[in-house]
């Protein structure tokens, strides 16, 4: 078993030091540079047909990845559907998160009222299984990129929220901050300077598992016909042209290529987290990377 | 002891109006009626007031409100505009062939997790590692869909071996063998998308018990490692792992939207999305209510037990 | 470990049982499968109206006639029809060895009882709209006080409807026979019609049709058995299972062997034909057109009758076509189907520069249109868009489904949309619904220059006169725009390894020839 060396090196040393962390930082890092950089770059165009190189054609030199039911080159949408799903995924992830902490925080430190209103309405979401709220609300809403990162950011922060609460009612107790609490401080200042910092570090490893969790549950709404609009393109609609037998076993280059994307994007992230994880956590620094 | 059950039913009960505002909400505020979708079928001015009044459309919100709500506390759950009779009768005739699905597909996730979760915390670098990782990743990564489809194309298509659809082949039960057979592919998948969450939760809290104290002591006594992660750190780690899998309860029932859908699955789930795609209200009301409400409970429950075994959860929760 | 081994085992035991098909026994089972689900079995009450219940029913129930694909008439409850009152009325003589699922032989009175009583103002059935081309109804199909309501039993075995109109038997069975069902009203008798449809009668309905009622999920499936009485023959197995299931795998259910056949007529996408046929299903291909393409406009938000034009004139329909259908169709100026009876001298071509022309008269201001489409038609969509841009008319897709679609029209949320319709035998099967006044989806200021074509085409009885009136109707349609006709699309049936005799292309006309169906021995 690994066993780390208990030097006092802050979190940023330590996550480099993990490879695996690094490597998935760095591939998802190439990725959401391919997805904004390549298309410009190359000229692509996701939306136009190429009439001239046909419905479903095969990869070739003109369409790396061949062309769609509607003659758009494959490529073209797999990078620009990168976009879309992995800005899905990272803003979806930051809106729980900004929601989601100073919640919790409130909950946790101010008690009375508020803890138990936010609680409660955390109660309420994290009553219904994820994609029930979140198809009705996009199928309400309309889909669209934007709803469905509202919907998934907003429903997404009950846990997160959670996480901090909890935290937050182990920490508000304790001597330094009844010493800070004593001193005058502001309550503001309080949460902001003492509080925050000591409630956080869960938070951070677990926003990478969020951003997967919400390319996953768009590609889901995609299927169910809620997802994106056309013409645009997301992981998730591209993979769903596999929903047709002929396509899933004779144009493989058609879904396969959104699907390892998502895979491997996914498995970044949570590489990301486990990362995040052992370098913020002390506690977990005794198990193996 | 009482004052704790109190005060935890209290709290249920805006959690209870809660869900029942925003079900009825949400539904209700949805653009397009099932009156919209006889447009296809070329429906005249008058046939729409008339349909509207017999669906009860035409009253105001509040008034349909408060109808539906005062109808679920007396267990009725509505008429279904499209299937013509009680959504109670539709969700009583779901929830068996649901709770079959999941709860297969869960328990089999949980028999497959437990071992190899231990395996993969007490053996790092090793092939059950790897596999672990391997069905992590699977499991993370490839959208639920898209492993129904590969199944069906490879499974039942390709080799043949197991049906595409239902329950039974001939549309009722005439052996154990025929319900495993339609069962395994779907429940597989069900199965698998729970998997990595499980092995992943295992794996850590075995690794979490591996570090404490009293393994290193039962380790200095001289205990074999099998035995050490068997009678020790396996059931150190239960407890989080029983509440990891508790918690993904409502999120099971939920994932099996897409495997019910694809796999003609008479669920609840199949049964949610067609009435959203059929803007029929009642079932889309009566399903949400009923699982968030399941789920409510299920809650509440396990509180009350915790509250019974820890008596620091009494005390310390608000 | 010992998880593991006893895991192991479960696997070892899990593959025979992987391996052994059931054997089918001594019942023959076809296995049905429909992407939809029916709603109700009440006929007369179904809120969605939509083929799929009516496909259902169609087997519970029995029908006046069986509507062919092409509008040829076979002989179903009704063994014969004629006109009669100088075209005012048709008498339908009825099939003598008709019985219901419960022995009691079906006779005209059933018909005339099963009409009065859906027709009684008390009555609450949702489609009751269908009668109210009989005589002694109103718009809604209500049956109005004092009049003499158009549905007599002349005798025992001869029914007799009346109607507003001039009528022939041929026009009415090919707008209306899907939707007139013989109700078993002799266990109906002494009930309030207020309260006749919530009887549970309808749960396990007892009708007279090629199967018999034994099981329903609602929603999900519904099992049905073989009437060894029926008068045209029994059918050629002894349970049909219909499940209701994703599209995605309907056929990958066919080619497995999981399904015996699917609605509608094994319906398949051109781009499927390989697959299908790899997979060993022989496909056939249909020749009487079953789907008609149309972009729905917003006459009020384009309101100018030009860009009304130059909308059509943008579009290259032959392209369209060959995207959706891939050249299983045929472009069309005019709602009329090609194959019947009625035609039109009027063509379509593409001309951007001719819209261009049209653009400028009619003062398009380069505004975006918005137009609306269902996800599976994004694509057409995407390539309408195209189209439209190359004569500078700009528009956004909008996806949604196809209740918002319809909604959103009427609503004037949308300003075009792409629908889809099974097109029927009669001239006026498309327009007369959609230039009325409470249907008046495409915001037409004045209805009134239609309405009137309309009714007086209805009211033509001579061959000629009337086609010279849908000559004009079809003019005006063509001078105005106020939809814009597409196409029409012929399909692809993959054809039912197990089943034979089928006729695949009445299928999408909401009848199946179940009772000739016969499973393959094996």
């Amino acid at each position: 078993m690994e066993v780390h060396a208990y030097l006092p090196r802050s979190p940023w040393v330590r996550f480099r030091a993990s490879r695996r962390a690094m490597l998935c930082l760095a591939v998802l890092g190439l990725e959401l540079l391919a997805v904004f950089l390549l298309p410009p770059l190359l000229g692509l165009e996701p939306n136009v047909s190429d009439l001239e190189a046909g419905f479903w054609a095969s990869p070739s030199p003109a369409h790396w990845l061949g062309t769609d039911g509607e003659g758009r080159d494959l490529l073209a949408r797999l990078l620009c559907g990168g976009q879309v799903s992995l800005l899905i995924g990272l803003s979806a992830a930051a809106i729980s998160t900004a929601l989601g902490v100073p919640l919790g925080l409130l909950a946790g430190y101010r008690r009375g009222l508020w803890e138990f209103w936010i609680m409660r309405l955390a109660d309420i979401v994290q009553s219904f299984p994820s994609i029930v709220l979140v198809l009705c609300l996009v199928a309400l809403t309309g889909p669209s990129a934007g709803n469905i990162v509202l919907v998934l950011g907003l429903l997404g922060w009950t846990g997160i929220a959670r996480l901090v609460y909890g935290n937050t009612l182990t920490v508000r107790d304790q001597e330094y901050i009844v010493a800070v609490r004593a001193l005058g401080a502001g309550r503001g200042l309080i949460l902001r300077r003492n509080v925050l910092p000591n409630v956080i570090s869960p938070v951070w490893c677990s926003i990478p598992l969020r951003a997967g969790r919400a390319i996953l549950s768009e590609s889901s709404l995609s299927f169910l016909g809620v997802g994106i609009r056309t013409p645009q393109a997301s992981w998730g609609s591209l993979i769903q042209a596999a929903a047709d037998l002929t396509v899933l076993t004779g144009r493989p280059w058609a879904w396969l290529p959104p699907a390892l994307c998502i895979v491997l994007t996914v498995f970044c992230l949570a590489g990301i987290g486990d990362g995040l994880r052992d370098a913020l956590d002390t506690r977990s620094r005794r198990l193996p990377a | 002891m009482g004052r704790y059950i109190r005060r935890r039913l209290i709290t249920a009960i805006p959690v209870f109006f809660g869900i029942t505002l925003l079900v009825f909400l949400m539904v209700n505020l949805a653009p397009g009626t099932i009156v919209d979708l006889m447009g296809e079928g070329a429906s005249s001015g008058a046939d729409r007031a008339a349909l509207e009044q017999a669906l009860g459309l035409d009253r105001p919100l509040p008034v349909r409100y408060a109808g539906w709500l005062a109808g679920l506390l007396r267990g009725e759950l509505g008429q279904s505009f499209f299937y013509d009779r009680p959504v109670s009768r539709l969700i009583a005739q779901r929830v068996g062939p649901s709770l079959l699905l999941t709860g297969s597909g869960v328990a089999l996730a949980v028999v497959l997790a437990l071992p190899l979760g231990i395996l993969a915390a007490w053996k790092p670098r090793s092939l059950w590692e790897r596999l672990a990782s391997l069905l992590s990743l699977v499991s993370f990564g490839v959208p639920g869909f898209l492993l129904c489809l590969g199944g069906i194309a490879l499974f039942s298509v390709t080799l043949g071996w197991l049906p595409t659809h239902g329950m039974y082949t001939f549309g009722t039960f005439t052996s154990l063998a025929d319900l495993l057979r339609h069962l395994l592919l779907p429940a597989g998948v069900v199965c698998l998308s729970s998997l990595g969450e499980l092995v992943k939760q295992t794996r850590a809290a075995c690794l979490e018990a591996l570090g404490q104290d009293y393994i290193l002591t039962a380790r200095a006594k001289g205990l074999s490692e099998g035995a050490v992660m068997v009678r020790h750190a396996f059931r150190g780690s239960l407890v989080p792992v029983l509440t990891t899998i508790l918690s993904h309860i409502p999120h099971i029932l939920g994932g099996s939207v897409v495997v019910e859908q694809i796999f003609g699955w008479p669920g609840m789930g199949s049964l949610l999305f067609s009435g959203i795609s059929q803007r029929d209200y009642p079932v889309v009301m009566g399903v949400s209510v009923v699982t968030a409400l399941t789920v409510l409970l299920t809650n509440l429950l396990l509180d009350l037990v915790y509250g019974l075994a820890d008596p620091r959860v009494r005390y310390g929760k608000g | 470990m010992k998880k593991l081994t006893v895991l192991l085992l479960c696997l070892v035991l899990a593959l025979p049982l992987a391996a052994c098909a059931p054997s089918r026994d001594a019942t023959a089972v076809v296995r049905y499968g429909l992407s939809n689900a029916w709603d109700t079995l009440m006929p007369y009450n179904s809120p969605s109206g939509s083929n799929y219940t009516r496909i259902v029913c169609d087997k519970l129930y029995d029908r006046l006639a069986y509507v062919h694909a092409d509008g040829t008439l076979d002989p179903r409850n009704a063994a014969a029809w004629e006109s009669a009152d100088g075209g005012m009325a048709v008498l339908f003589f009825l099939d003598e060895g008709a019985a219901f699922h419960d022995g009691t032989p079906v006779t005209a009175q059933h018909w005339a009882d099963t009409i009065a009583l859906m027709t009684d103002p008390d009555c609450p059935a949702l489609g009751r709209s269908v009668f109210n081309v009989l005589a002694g109804t109103d718009e809604a199909g209500a049956a109005l006080p004092g009049e003499a309501l158009g549905a007599e039993a002349v005798d025992t075995y001869t029914l007799k409807l009346t109607f507003k109109t001039p009528t022939t038997p041929e026009d009415f069975l090919l707008d209306r026979n899907r939707e007139f069902y013989v109700l078993p009203t002799h266990l109906l008798e002494g009930t309030d019609p207020a309260e006749v449809l919530e009887l549970p009668l309808w749960q396990a309905p007892v009708g007279s049709g090629p199967l018999t009622f034994v099981e329903e999920i609602p929603g999900s499936q519904l099992t049905l058995a073989a009437n060894p009485n029926y008068q045209l023959g029994r059918p050629g197995f002894d349970l049909l299972v219909i499940t209701v299931m994703d599209k995605s795998n309907l056929l990958p259910s066919l080619i497995a062997g999981d399904l015996d056949y699917y609605a509608f007529g094994g319906n398949l996408a051109a781009d499927d034909r390989q697959t299908a046929e790899a997979g060993g299903i022989t496909v056939l291909e249909g020749t009487v057109p079953n789907s008609f393409y149309e972009l729905m406009l917003n006459n009020e938000r384009i309101s100018s009758s030009a860009v009304r034009r130059a909308i059509d004139l943008a579009l290259d329909k032959q392209a369209l076509c060959l995207h959706t259908a891939q050249g299983l169709g045929e472009p069309t100026a005019t709602d009329l189907t090609p194959g019947t009876a009625y035609t039109s001298s009027l063509t379509w071509s593409r001309d951007v520069e001719g819209a261009m022309a049209l653009l400028e008269e009619g003062g398009y201001d380069g505004r975006t249109y918005s137009l609306a489409c269902t996800a599976n038609r994004s694509g057409l969509a995407a390539l309408m868009q195209q189209q439209l841009a190359q004569a500078g008319i700009t528009t956004t897709i909008e996806t949604v489904d196809s209740a918002a679609l319809f909604s959103g029209m009427a609503e004037g949320t949308y300003d075009m949309a792409i629908a889809s319709h099974t097109p029927g035998a009669l001239p006026l099967w498309f327009t007369e619904s959609r230039f009325s006044p409470g249907n008046n989806i495409f915001h037409v200021a004045d209805l009134t220059p239609y309405t009137g074509l309309i009714s007086q085409i209805k009211a033509a009885s001579d061959s000629g006169a009337r086609q010279a009136l849908v000559d004009e109707l079809q003019a005006l349609l063509a001078r105005e725009r106020p939809f814009l006709p597409l196409w029409f699309g012929r399909t692809l049936h993959a054809q039912s390894p197990t089943v034979d005799n089928i006729d695949y292309p009445s299928s999408s006309f909401s009848n199946e020839n179940v009772w000739e169906w016969t499973l393959q021995a094996g």
